[in-house]
């Protein structure tokens, strides 16, 4: 149950981010290349009042040194143009984690980001488990040669490294595309790398049941190939839980290292993979805040992990 | 005892100044010795250089052979290389060349000018086909290069030509005695790839291919028969190896400088890591030299050809208007600033402060901003006629175009990510495809693409030695390249004007012309310029004899004068 | 060895071997099927289309696909895996260098990762107390930190507090980035195979005879999961590969990963092919010598088989 949960909630908030994001993550902020994050003050002088922020003036633009400008306090607006906070003057971004190279908010493109990266994932979890479903109970229900060639083919692939698998094939195909054609063609190389592993774990468990006596009746009674699958399968329903719960992180992070070999989203769409590109010694540390989406991928695992509260059983 | 106290004391206080440590010298005298540690991004796929024009080859050519003339790439000036003196014909076509005394190469065969016949013909063999040909050919005839006797050489030019006999700095020597068998047998172009023995890559220049690591590092060692001497009469080089270590990327070179473990990077400085290496040249760890602004500036340029599909079904795309409405709405400042730091200037044509003497300072990029940009498109029928922000053509359709550029190095992609949303704000929508450079030249040869991000290295301040990129029908005329007859009467009156210009002999007129050239081409715009960043170089303190140049390689190019201390 | 062990083990030989072949094959199949290939590069400095034909010959690039991949399972026999476009040198050279060095990472990270993960795993298992809730805790963290993201943290750390060195080829960095996640994984696995065996009525009589618990507890718990914790081996050698390629990116450690995306990229056929060979036969060697392990000490594996 958590697990299904978890699949619709990571759907959802894929949908739903753009809205969260102060920005839009395209606009490029003038002077504002690698500013740290805005700090959101309660009190002034005066006392609390509404959230504000200072405005960020450029001191040094070589050694990238900011300061803020006390005497120019602006206030967040809030629930205005689809968003629900912004800036209150257009011209001055609230960078909740600071800049980018271009001046682009950080926090508003790993929001967007979140868009892909989780779009990706979900469709991926749904795509793999319903061809593994299906692969897996077929096998596990018909025996025999079905079952020696599906799981044939299930334990090559098994057998690949799954990155190495992803990367081929994505670099077989055209290296520049749209990005709707990377968003559908990422979501099916990983159902195509990550149904083996759902398939393997099904077939066994059906065909354990297959053994039953229940099962048998049905057989003898004339249940047909399907009718007899759709029996089966109910059991499987415990490891379908496991399996998705171990899919969602580990194709977030597939995404993400795709994206950050250049062979996933461009950077006009950017993926959390795509935000990570930019991430290098010298970034590091003196922009930190770059490595946000790396943070994301780390806690949406930990939120899975929590879903699912155990390390599976060997499949 | 007073009088010897004070004699002594005299004498101390007199006595010549102390000979400076004959450790160290002091910084302008050279010491011979010492191993360079360079590091370097591609490796070279041959060391035959008449095949193949990339920067990895030009270096090992210039570490490992000589020239007749030579070129100094800090002032500009033409020198004596393997040539020590020559004349012209009062036509100033015919040269008469007179070679040094007394050279061998490196495995100690006397140089004559048999090597030098050798060299040419080799070049200009078509079976060679080899990348050099075109930019030693005036007018689309080669040299004719002849010897006289063993050290005297004759170069015939076809035609009046304004550069003169620059174009000689470029050809490396090739050792007859090495390399004749393989013109014979047709193979020269396989001739000297990475796997041959280094034994076998004779040179007349400073250094010798000591070892090749594929993939880890390339050695250099001293030339023990080179015959160039410092003013002194010492030998050179000064060194007695540069090794080249192949790394991946501009951070782990960068990585390697601040710590110490390297002399110098392979490319100029990066203005993110400018402050960092700022500070430590503050502390003496490192030098920093500004060799001047860049002579070959990022550029975009579109697909002007007329007879691509984007002529049918975009017309829009190649009007001039177009290209003046990019040009007026990005705010240069803020690529020189976003992009450059501010290490840059502002550019409105293909020549910059670094041409020299060529440059035009009163040349200025368009203004007007984005409310000239808007009006620009309209008059061209792109308007917003759907109130989605953006413009349409014609039809209703929202114009866009595709904007190609190097995958991988980050100032164009975010370039040409900044002129996006430059244009954004004009309504005008422009999709930046990063490709890796095979591909994206593969998409421009076919003219299959709408418009390019790009920049290619140039090796001379001189633009007779570009006509490729200045004539109509040349190979690198990026917009529209090899046209049979110019296709505007623009294009051929800088077809005209460039000719006047290579076959003048009086620089007055060159420039003249040149900058009428320059007016012209600004006027139509076929490529747009944004900015000229500096060309800052970095070594760690111990290098010395270092001239920078703007021209790549910017330190080693006169790598026999470099010295450690 | 048994009989029926060494049939075993020249059965999986013998499938890794078509497993090997038959994945490098893809390989150069797909690579030729994709769109552009490597002689793009070239009609920037020659533009004649000549030369650009004679390269495509030389290079093999007119022949139709099944020729050149016939040729090239010809060519394997001998050892010789064709000229790298891209870098103009024998493909079996640079492949030799890379994976000798991906191999390295792997096998060292595996090693570190179990050396760390099962101890650990015993130590958490077999009883409570802060120690071993510090190690649930580390190892439910470290399970969360895939290769990846750890080998960015690890550069963070590195690069604030100069504790590792973030030298380029350095070992320390990529091979902690990759043994720790794993280590974890083996920890969980280890840490519930002794905490159950710890509730066997086995253990429990012989804890009642008086043997020494500690000694009970290693020894039954370290057989006890051998089986499930080498059967994991499997996924986890699939694992460290897919891991590596990310970690040898950030870290600049020059394996084999770097390499073929290289070769993906400028559509070096063979670099290509020669890449997916060697590192399907790290694979295959890393699965075979588990199973065999695993066969050696359960013979209804064989059996199985």
């Amino acid at each position: 149950m958590r697990a299904i949960f978890l699949l619709v909630a990571t759907g959802l908030l894929a949908i739903v981010a753009p809205i969260l994001a102060p920005h839009d993550p395209t606009t490029q902020f003038a002077d504002k290349a690698y500013a740290p994050p805005t700090r959101i003050h309660l009190r002034d002088a005066t006392g609390f009042r509404a959230p504000f922020f200072y405005k960020q003036t450029l001191v040094n633009r070589l050694a990238r040194e900011y300061a803020d400008d006390t005497s120019a306090p602006i206030s967040l607006r809030w629930f205005s143009g689809g968003r629900v906070a912004t800036s209150g003057d257009s011209t001055e971004p609230v960078l909740l984690l600071g800049a980018d190279a271009l001046g682009r908010d950080v926090f508003s493109r790993l929001v967007s980001g979140a868009r892909w990266s989780l779009g990706v994932t979900a469709l991926g979890v749904l795509g793999a488990l319903l061809v593994g479903i299906l692969v897996g109970g077929l096998a596990g229900t018909a025996g025999g040669r079905v079952d020696s060639m599906l799981m044939g083919a299930s334990n090559w692939l098994l057998a690949m490294p799954g990155a190495y698998l992803v990367l081929v094939l994505r670099g077989a195909l055209p290296l520049v595309l749209t990005t709707g054609e990377t968003f559908a063609l990422i979501s099916i190389l990983f159902t195509v790398a990550t149904w083996p592993h759902v398939a393997r774990g099904v077939r066994g468990i059906v065909a354990a049941e297959r053994a039953r006596e229940y099962a048998e009746a049905a057989r003898a009674s004339g249940a047909g190939l399907w009718r007899l699958m759709s029996q089966l399968l109910p059991a499987a329903r415990g490891f379908l839980a496991v399996e998705t719960v171990l899919l969602v992180p580990a194709l977030l992070v597939a995404e993400a290292t795709v994206s950050y070999l250049s062979l996933g989203f461009p950077d006009a769409s950017a993926s959390w993979g795509t935000l990570l590109q930019d991430v290098n010694v010298r970034v590091m540390s003196e922009a930190p805040w770059m490595l946000a989406p790396a943070a994301g991928i780390f806690a949406a695992t930990l939120i899975a992990q929590a879903a699912g509260a155990r390390v599976p059983q060997r499949a | 005892m007073i009088g010897l106290v004070a004699g002594f004391t005299y004498y101390w206080l007199k006595r010549p100044a102390a000979p400076a440590d004959t450790a160290t010298g002091s910084p302008s005298t050279p010491v011979a010795g010492g191993r360079l540690t360079v590091t370097y991004r591609s490796e070279p796929k041959t060391f035959n250089r008449l095949v193949s024009p990339q920067l990895a080859e030009e270096l090992v050519s210039r570490l490992t052979q000589a020239t007749l003339l030579r070129m100094n790439r800090a002032t500009g000036e033409l020198g004596p290389g393997l040539a020590r003196e020559w004349t012209s014909s009062p036509d100033g076509l015919t040269w008469t060349l007179k070679l040094q005394d007394g050279v061998t190469y490196s495995d100690g065969t006397p140089f004559t000018s048999a090597d030098v016949v050798f060299t040419f013909q080799a070049l200009f063999d078509p079976k060679v086909k080899s990348a050099m040909a075109s930019s030693l050919m005036i007018e689309g005839k080669p040299l004719q290069v002849r010897a006289l006797d063993a050290s005297t050489v004759v170069v015939v030019l076809p035609a009046p030509y304004g550069p003169g006999l620059s174009m000689l700095d470029s050809v490396p020597i090739l050792p007859r005695h090495k390399l004749a068998a393989a013109l014979e047998a047709g193979t020269f172009a396989e001739a000297w790839g990475t796997t041959t023995p280094p034994a076998d890559v004779v040179g007349l220049g400073p250094f010798v291919i000591q070892e090749y690591v594929p993939g880890q590092r390339l050695v250099f060692a001293r030339n023990t028969k080179f015959w160039r001497k410092d003013e002194a009469g010492r030998t050179l080089p000064y060194l007695d190896a540069i090794e080249l270590q192949f790394v991946a990327d501009q951070n782990a070179e960068v990585v390697r400088l601040q710590a110490g473990q390297t002399d110098m990077m392979s490319k100029e400085v990066r203005f993110e890591d400018l402050a960092a290496l700022q500070d430590l040249q503050k502390k003496g760890k490192v030098l920093l030299y500004e060799a001047g602004t860049t002579i070959a500036p990022d550029m975009l340029w579109l697909n002007l050809d007329p007879s691509a599909a984007v002529a049918k079904t975009r017309p829009w795309l190649q009007r001039e208007e177009l290209r003046h409405a990019i040009s007026a709405a990005v705010d240069r400042r803020a690529v020189v600033n976003t992009i450059f730091l501010g290490e840059a200037t502002e550019l409105a044509g293909p020549i910059t402060a670094g041409h020299k003497g060529w440059f035009l300072p009163d040349l200025k990029p368009p203004s007007g901003g984005a409310e000239k940009a808007k009006e620009l498109l309209a008059s061209i029928g792109l308007k917003d006629r759907n109130g989605d922000g953006l413009v349409d053509d014609a039809q209703g359709k929202t114009a866009k175009f595709a904007l190609l550029t190097q995958k991988g190095h980050t100032v164009r992609e975010r370039s040409a990510a900044l002129v996006k949303e430059q244009m954004r704000k004009v309504g005008l929508e422009i999709d930046v495809v990063p490709l890796e450079p095979r591909f994206m030249i593969e998409a421009w040869s076919k003219g299959e693409y709408d418009a390019i991000y790009y920049a290619i290295e140039s090796d001379s301040l001189d633009p007779a030695r570009n006509p490729e990129f200045w004539l109509s029908s040349g190979s690198f005329h990026f917009w529209n390249p090899g046209q049979k007859t110019p296709s505007t009467t623009w294009e051929g009156k800088i077809d005209e004007l460039t000719r006047k210009h290579s076959a003048s002999m009086n620089a007055d007129e060159r420039r003249r012309l040149f900058a009428e050239a320059q007016r012209v081409f600004a006027e139509h715009e076929p490529v747009i310029y944004f900015a000229a960043p500096k060309v800052i170089l970095a070594t760690s303190a111990r290098v010395h004899g270092a001239t920078p140049s703007v021209f790549a390689p910017h330190l080693l190019w006169n790598a026999e004068r470099l010295f450690i201390k | 060895m048994t009989n029926s062990l060494s049939v075993f083990v020249l059965r999986r030989l013998l499938g890794a071997l078509i497993f090997v072949v038959v994945v490098s094959t893809s390989a150069l199949v797909l690579i030729r099927l994709a769109p552009g290939d490597a002689t793009t590069d070239m009609k920037m400095s020659v533009a004649d289309p000549a030369a650009i034909a004679a390269a495509r010959s030389r290079l093999g690039l007119d022949r139709p696909i099944w020729a050149q991949a016939a040729s090239w399972i010809g060519g394997l026999a001998r050892f010789d895996l064709g000229t790298s476009s891209h870098y103009g040198r024998p493909v079996s050279g640079l492949v030799v260098e890379r994976v000798g060095n991906t191999a390295i990472l792997g096998g060292l990270a595996l090693v570190m990762a179990t050396l760390i993960g099962i101890p650990c795993g015993v130590v958490s298992g077999s009883r409570g107390g802060a120690g071993a809730r510090v190690i649930a805790a580390a190892s439910i963290l470290l399970v969360a930190a895939p290769p990846m993201l750890l080998a960015l943290a690890l550069l963070y750390l590195a690069v604030t507090t100069g504790v590792l060195s973030v030298e380029p080829g350095s070992l320390l960095l990529p091979l902690l980035a990759l043994a720790l996640p794993m280590g974890a994984v083996i920890e969980r696995l280890q840490s519930r195979a002794t905490a159950d065996t710890v509730h066997t009525p086995a253990f429990v009589a012989a804890a009642a005879r008086g043997i020494p618990r500690a000694r009970v507890v290693w020894l039954h718990s370290l057989r006890a999961s051998l089986q499930p914790v080498l059967g994991v081996y499997g996924i986890i050698i699939a694992a460290l590969f897919s891991g590596s390629v990310a970690v040898e990116a950030i870290t600049s450690w020059p394996g084999l990963g770097r390499l073929m995306l290289d070769g993906l990229l400028s559509r070096d056929v063979f670099l290509v092919a020669g890449c997916a060979l060697a590192g399907s036969f790290l694979v295959a060697i890393g699965n075979l010598t588990a199973d065999v392990l695993r066969a050696f000490i359960d013979p209804r594996i064989r059996e199985a088989a």
